[in-house]
């Protein structure tokens, strides 16, 4: 990254309530309707700050279409869009 | 030789607060009343001389206002009304033969120089300086006043700055004129408080920072070492003392305008899409008046009458470049309309300033991909001028298939 430049589609703290299998159940206060998907990633194990993340796509009630993540190193839960 | 300037300042003391009163202004005379801020700002604007006594100042924010006079009256303001009767002013100095330059709502200058022997009869050489009144120079204010037709003020001295000051202290029966030169009129200025310098807007900080050090008087700023008075406060700080000495630069005056506009009276009052039609009819028949000639339109003026006595809004919209394309110009006008603070009655809009004839001749086909790039470069150079280096940035894709999305792209500043 040079000065002047900007990430996009950084991560955002968000609160989810997790079910049974670390599945989500409220995202936000919002009811999570469905799963979409599911899907692992691991990655730069090679170093010292390696990546462990599990991706949930889900809809809430609402209808929203929600990409959350489980960072299982740190247990925290992010917001990817 | 030439003789040395006589400017005249003609000042119309609280035109804006006169004008938004309107018929209430008899019965506003006697109560504590002020323009209500405009929209979007939390300031007073000028205030009855009733309010005065409480300490109330126009530019105070509207709660210190209410704090120090809870039974203020506020008045709507009404920009159009002050605009429309400031610019009949000028328009009336312009028909005795003065070349004007108009300053704030309620403040103009012009060289009587050139007046003196077409309104006096006489040289005006000496004879002014010796009873200013009674002479040429008489006749000339005379002949203002008549020409304004409105209790108006008059300062007349050897620069703009000297005028105002003189016109600042002045009544409206008695003018007060400083003769002579540059010695005379720094003499005059040097017993005056820094507080005057306010009248030009880019020394308007100025005065605070004078009073802090101890400067209270222009005699005091201009007695200071030019090094020191530089050194201190830069080029603001000399064009201070030059005017404190007695100095300015000369008058600029204004081209006298021609008045094109176009209104339309609605049946109730309307905001939202149908307003937005109405620009739209109005942008057309601007367009259409003979008196533009085929000129484009370089600024424009849109104004309109709020509802239920919320008195008048304007906006200034100055063209990124000169347009004759009425699609265009509803492209930068529509988005004003979303400022208004309420529903309208009337809109009205008129040409501000003139282009060239012609304006930007375009290409009849597809324009080529250089011009293109040429005007997407000049867009953003207009933009960061406005919101700073970032105000233009571009998605630069850095690792696209990145399994993490954060990692896929970056905003950079845009280059080209």
């Amino acid at each position: 990254m040079t000065p002047g430049q900007k990430r996009l589609g950084v991560p955002r703290r968000v609160r989810v309530q997790a079910g049974a299998g670390g599945q989500p159940v409220r995202v936000d206060d919002r009811e999570v309707d469905c799963v979409r998907e599911s899907w692992l990633i691991e990655d730069r194990w090679w170093t010292e700050t390696p990546l462990r993340r599990r991706y949930w796509e889900v809809v809430t009630v609402c209808g929203r279409n929600e990409v959350v993540f489980h960072d299982l190193r740190t247990g925290r839960w992010w917001r990817q869009r | 030789m030439q003789s040395p300037s006589l400017v005249i300042c003609v000042t119309a003391p609280r035109l804006a607060f006169t004008v938004a009163a309107g018929r209430r202004r008899e019965e506003l005379i006697g109560v504590p009343a002020a323009l209500a801020p405009e929209p979007g700002k939390q300031v007073i604007g000028e205030v009855s001389a009733a309010a005065e006594t409480f300490g109330i100042v126009a530019g105070m924010r509207l709660g210190e206002a209410l704090a120090r006079c809870p039974e203020l009256t506020l008045v709507p303001p009404d920009p159009v009304g002050v605009g429309e009767r400031w610019e009949g002013m000028l328009v009336g100095l312009e028909s005795i033969g003065a070349a004007v330059e108009p300053g704030p709502p309620g403040t103009a200058c012009f060289d009587a120089r050139g007046l003196l022997r077409l309104h006096g009869g006489g040289s005006g050489t000496g004879a002014w300086q010796r009873d200013a009144l009674r002479g040429p120079l008489g006749a000339v204010l005379a002949a203002a006043r008549r020409a304004v037709g409105a209790p108006v003020k008059f300062g007349v001295a050897p620069t703009r700055f000297g005028a105002v000051a003189a016109a600042s202290l002045s009544r409206v029966r008695r003018p007060l004129v400083v003769t002579g030169g540059q010695a005379e009129c720094r003499r005059f200025l040097a017993p005056l408080g820094v507080d005057l310098l306010r009248s030009r807007h880019e020394l308007a900080a100025l005065p605070d920072t004078f009073a802090r050090l101890g400067i209270a008087t222009l005699g005091e700023l201009a007695a200071l070492e030019t090094g020191a008075v530089s050194d201190r406060f830069g080029s603001l700080g000399i064009l201070a003392q030059r005017l404190a000495r007695g100095l300015d630069l000369p008058l600029r005056p204004r081209t006298p305008g021609e008045l094109v506009r176009e209104t339309l009276e609605l049946p109730e009052a309307v905001d939202g899409l149908q307003l937005e039609r109405v620009l739209g009819v109005l942008v057309d028949r601007l367009l259409a008046r003979r008196e533009r000639r085929g000129r484009s339109l370089r600024a424009v003026i849109l104004s309109a009458c709020l509802v239920e006595g919320g008195g008048t809004w304007n906006q200034q919209v100055t063209f990124r470049e000169a347009l004759a394309d009425p699609a265009r110009m509803r492209l930068a006008l529509t988005p004003r309309l979303g400022l208004l603070p309420a529903p309208a009655t009337s809109l009205t809009l008129a040409v501000e300033r003139f282009g060239p004839a012609g304006g930007d001749q375009r290409a009849l086909l597809d324009d080529p991909a250089e011009v293109r790039a040429g005007r997407l470069g000049e867009a953003v150079r207009q933009v960061r001028t406005v919101a700073g280096p970032e105000g233009a940035l571009r998605i630069l894709a850095v690792d696209p298939d990145s399994r993490l999305p954060e990692r896929r792209s970056v905003l950079t500043p845009f280059e080209g």
